[in-house]
């Protein structure tokens, strides 16, 4: 039995779940759309507002709410028919269900992204910046890991608790404030100059440091975390 | 199993052995240093009110809480230090079926399967998917089945991975006559080829099926038994024992 065979079941089992209810999807998709929509209303009622630098802030603050909405849903489903009991009874290390459930939703905040940023660009992006997609899509997936590797450990935490809806945004939030903090600057960096790898490396650094941190924390503590 | 796990008398070897069990919840202990063993083949029924410690007995040995204090093995390993072979050799069986609703039959199978890393997949789950009439609803999703066919797909997530130790916690529980019925026949199907572990409010299966028989109150051994009372002469023990009104 090979921890990759596992990691892939788990995947595939929570890609197929989700693909057949699509409970968690919609919902992100539709508050992601709403919140860009309420953007766009908002800040051009004065024409010729420029946006430019409100752009990541805007992006990542919706970004994390959305996926808030996520982690709340994705270990629900374990709960459902004492699942996460038949998961922790198959011989898995624990480490393993921690990485499969990160990338899976790593999977939907991508899903969820590749239909957010081109209505976000509709709405708010007045240069092209299919030059740039290159560090932006390096900035997307750091910060994203961190969000799901910190979600996930989180939502784990709190799913065992009576107020888990309660309990994940306040660690949750905190916690990712630096990842958001890095996050937003350099994408607001590239969307208003056009920003190359080179003048984003301090802040890619940055949030390569903290998906390792994140990641190195879960390693050490999920056999705590997922237990009783 | 090593010999040191072999009885002296000559009987089958333990395969469950459980020495001075504690459990704590906060500050409420609820297994208060139970020990009991179980030799291979066997099939222990065991009985107590609610809250008396049965099923948390029952999810020590299946690895899903750790013991407080006290040297639990299974299948010769160790449930503290050694848990992954542990896991390996015991099926569990509960009121819930353990399987994802929104999962096909076939699909639930595979993915237990794979976590299992049994190697005969198709096979293996077409066999028991037939042998538990499951086969012509193994693409409908489970969320669709009655209780009585969940109870039967459980049956088959447990077995899959060819389990030596069966851990059962109230399996009759919820399930109509004729629900009851089939799963009887199949624990009579596979009696042999495994241990059994069964928490049961029902003192008349577990006396049908029990080998050797247990009450757990108030997180102690109230009384053990090798099978063969018959039914009144058990439900005065148990009366007895544990006096909540619920003996049948």
């Amino acid at each position: 039995m090979n921890n990759w065979a596992q990691f892939m079941a788990i995947l595939r089992k929570d890609l197929i779940r989700e693909l057949r209810t699509r409970d968690m999807i919609v919902s992100m998709i539709l508050f992601v759309l709403l919140a860009m929509v309420i953007f766009h209303y908002a800040f051009t009622v004065k024409e010729g507002t420029d946006l430019t630098f409100f752009t990541g802030g805007m992006l990542w603050v919706t970004f994390i709410f959305a996926m808030l909405l996520g982690l709340n849903r994705s270990f629900a489903q374990e709960k459902d028919e004492q699942c996460l009991d038949g998961l922790l009874l198959c011989p898995v290390d624990r480490v393993t269900i921690f990485f499969a459930k990160t990338a899976g939703n790593l999977v939907f905040l991508l899903i969820i992204q590749a239909v957010a940023v081109p209505v976000f660009a509709l709405f708010f992006i007045e240069r092209s910046f299919v030059g740039d997609l290159l560090p932006f899509l390096a900035v997307l997936l750091l910060a994203d890991l961190g969000i799901c590797a910190l979600g996930t450990l989180l939502a784990t935490i709190s799913m065992n608790t009576r107020s888990r809806d309660l309990l994940l945004p306040i660690l949750f939030l905190p916690l990712i404030v630096p990842v958001l903090i890095a996050a937003t600057g350099a994408t607001t960096l590239i969307f208003a100059e056009g920003a190359s790898f080179g003048s984003l490396v301090a802040r890619l650094l940055f949030l390569l440091g903290f998906d390792a941190i994140f990641l190195v924390a879960a390693w050490g503590t999920y056999d705590f975390a997922i237990g009783e | 199993m090593s010999d040191e796990h072999d009885r002296q008398d000559g009987a089958a070897p333990l395969e469950i052995e459980v020495e001075g069990l504690r459990k704590t919840f906060g500050r409420r202990e609820v297994l208060k240093g139970i020990s009991f063993g179980v030799p291979r083949g066997g099939f222990l029924s065991i009985f107590g009110p609610n809250g008396a410690g049965k099923t948390t007995t029952l999810r020590v040995l299946a690895t899903l809480l750790t013991p407080g204090a006290g040297a639990i093995k299974v299948a010769g390993h160790d449930v503290r230090e050694d848990p992954m072979p542990v896991r390996r050799a015991i099926g569990f069986i509960s009121h819930n079926a353990m399987l994802y609703p929104d999962l096909t039959a076939q699909e639930n199978l595979r993915f237990y399967a794979d976590m299992y890393g049994v190697q005969d997949r198709e096979a293996r789950i077409t066999e028991l998917l037939e042998r538990l009439e499951l086969s012509a609803r193994r693409h409908d999703v489970v969320r669709t089945y009655s209780k009585g066919m969940r109870q039967r797909l459980a049956i088959a997530r447990a077995i899959l991975h060819r389990p030596r130790v069966l851990l059962l916690d109230e399996p009759h529980s919820g399930l109509d006559p004729r629900a009851v019925d089939i799963l009887d026949g199949l624990l009579t199907e596979i009696r042999a080829e495994h241990t059994f572990v069964m928490v049961t409010h029902n003192i008349a299966k577990g006396l049908e099926w029990g080998t050797d028989l247990m009450i757990i109150e108030g997180g102690r051994i109230a009384y053990e038994h090798a099978a063969g009372v018959d039914h009144a002469a058990f439900s005065a023990v148990y009366r007895e024992h544990v006096n909540d009104g619920s003996v049948a």
